[in-house]
């Protein structure tokens, strides 16, 4: 624990978000409730953090929260981006229709691929999930039996880079940024809420491109509805660790 | 709100630790709602009997300021939160195991990292705090604000992406979030005081009732 001093209170007030989302490591963590327990006004900066994340949701499902469209400067890229993608397709196509072509028609078996191909991406459902969690009561991820895909790839980005020697530092000796996965295989299981039941494990993966991990779901219609955690876990030679939980809901409807 | 600051606390750990027994009774008073939101928050809440568990931590921290085998007082800080936490974590994995859960090693992942909401919050209190917080987004001062705080509790989005789609810098951010708390206490201490965790006057109450109760329990007298 660092020296009690104003700075360091700061310090550990600006990690409650965090600590109350159970994003904090466990070296964190145990700094952090080191301090919780040496004061009370970070016991009540925690308590209110709580309060805050339940009665907003609360408010939301009570319809109570007036949400304005955020202002999302890459948002609007993407729009001006859209808007001049669809000009140029619209004289694309006019031009198309307009230019007479011998096999204006596409061959049976060409359309026949393209709706397979089509059914596939609709079937498919990627979902990323940040390392930081939804607000407690609103489930990171929804799928509705009715509405299931076929498949449910789940992209979490929760993997930690570390120094060469395995230090979680801001940066390395020699000032290089962090550059190595902390674990070196990940994996991800599917429990059930009720009962505490596997339901699902995945493969082991490692990182690709150092960070990104994807899981694939298979037929998410077949699992009961109800609640159930996605636990990611990192596994070393010598170490494995849940480095990541996730709230997943299976709704009948 | 208890008055005393963190250094206040020390320094009384720092009077316990050298044997003084009234010291050691005001360690108590000021230790205990620290370890009581390890015990409350650290995800284990649903499994355990917090009180008692604080009662069980607090009696091994002082047999161990006793028995002298700590000598700095941010150690015992370290070493209550270790031992609530311990405490908690034996009590989640039996209460798992009760519930004939084979796997041993998912028994241990989810009594480390089960975080419930507290499903014992009637619909009133639920009500209420639904109301205190959408006062308090009503009264802050920027739309910008608002939003700030309904994505980043509503939507989980990042604190680095909401300041960079905001043009928000990281200290306003943290800024916001601490008003936002202090002022929702306020608003909760006014309109449903009993929702606030240790309100003014019950935080007393609460040290000077929880040192009676530990002396007598332990020592058989006051």
């Amino acid at each position: 624990m660092k020296s009690l001093e104003r700075n360091s209170f700061e310090e550990q007030t600006r990690l409650v978000p965090r600590y109350v989302a159970g994003d904090l490591s466990r070296s964190e963590r145990a700094e952090f409730e080191a301090w919780l327990v040496s004061s009370p006004e970070l016991a009540f900066e925690v308590e209110m953090e709580r309060r805050l994340r339940r009665g907003i949701a609360s408010a939301a499902r009570r319809g109570w929260i007036k949400r304005q469209a955020p202002v999302d400067r890459s948002r609007e890229r993407r729009w001006q981006f859209a808007i001049a993608a669809s000009a140029v397709l619209s004289v694309g196509i006019v031009m198309s229709l307009a230019i007479p072509n011998g096999e204006s028609t596409v061959a049976p078996g060409k359309r026949l691929f393209a709706a397979a191909g089509e059914q596939r991406m609709a079937s498919t459902r990627t979902v990323r999930l940040g390392s930081v969690r939804g607000s407690g009561g609103m489930p990171d991820v929804s799928v509705s039996l009715t509405d299931a895909p076929g498949e449910l790839v789940i992209e979490p980005d929760v993997v930690v880079l570390t120094c060469a020697d395995g230090a979680i530092e801001l940066e390395c000796a020699g000032g290089s940024a962090p550059q190595t996965p902390q674990y070196a295989e990940y994996e991800m299981d599917l429990v059930k809420r009720h009962g505490a039941t596997l339901s699902w494990r995945s493969s082991r993966q490692a990182p690709v491109g150092r960070t990104q991990l994807s899981f694939t779901l298979r037929n998410p219609a077949s699992y009961d509805a109800g609640d159930y955690d996605l636990i990611v876990r990192g596994h070393s030679p010598d170490n494995s660790e849940v480095v990541a939980r996730f709230w997943l809901r299976v709704s009948a409807q | 709100m208890s008055a005393l600051s963190a250094e206040e606390i020390e320094q009384i750990v720092a009077a316990a630790l050298t044997g003084d027994r009234a010291a050691e009774s005001r360690m108590l008073a000021a230790l205990r709602p620290g370890v009581l939101a390890v015990l409350r928050f650290g995800a284990f809440h649903r499994w355990i009997d917090q009180e008692d568990l604080t009662q069980e931590t607090l009696h091994i921290v002082v047999e161990r300021v006793r028995a002298r085998t700590i000598d700095d007082p941010r150690k015992v800080f370290a070493f209550a939160a270790a031992t609530a936490r311990n405490l908690a974590l034996n009590a989640a994995r039996k209460m798992l195991r009760q519930q004939t859960v084979v796997d041993s090693d998912l028994v241990d992942e989810l009594a480390q990292n089960l975080e419930m909401e507290q499903s014992d919050l009637p619909d009133s209190d639920d009500r209420h705090l639904a109301q205190a917080v959408s006062e308090l987004l009503e009264e802050l001062p920027t739309e910008r604000d608002r939003q700030m705080l309904i994505r980043f509790y509503l939507d989980g989005i990042d604190k680095q992406q909401l300041c960079r789609d905001l043009g928000l810098s990281p200290k306003h951010f943290d800024r916001v979030l601490m008003r936002a708390r202090s002022r929702l206490r306020t608003i909760i201490e006014r309109r449903a005081p009993h929702l606030a965790l240790f309100p003014r006057v019950v935080s007393i109450l609460v040290p000077v009732a929880m040192s009676f109760t530990f002396w007598v329990r332990h020592f058989g007298s006051w």
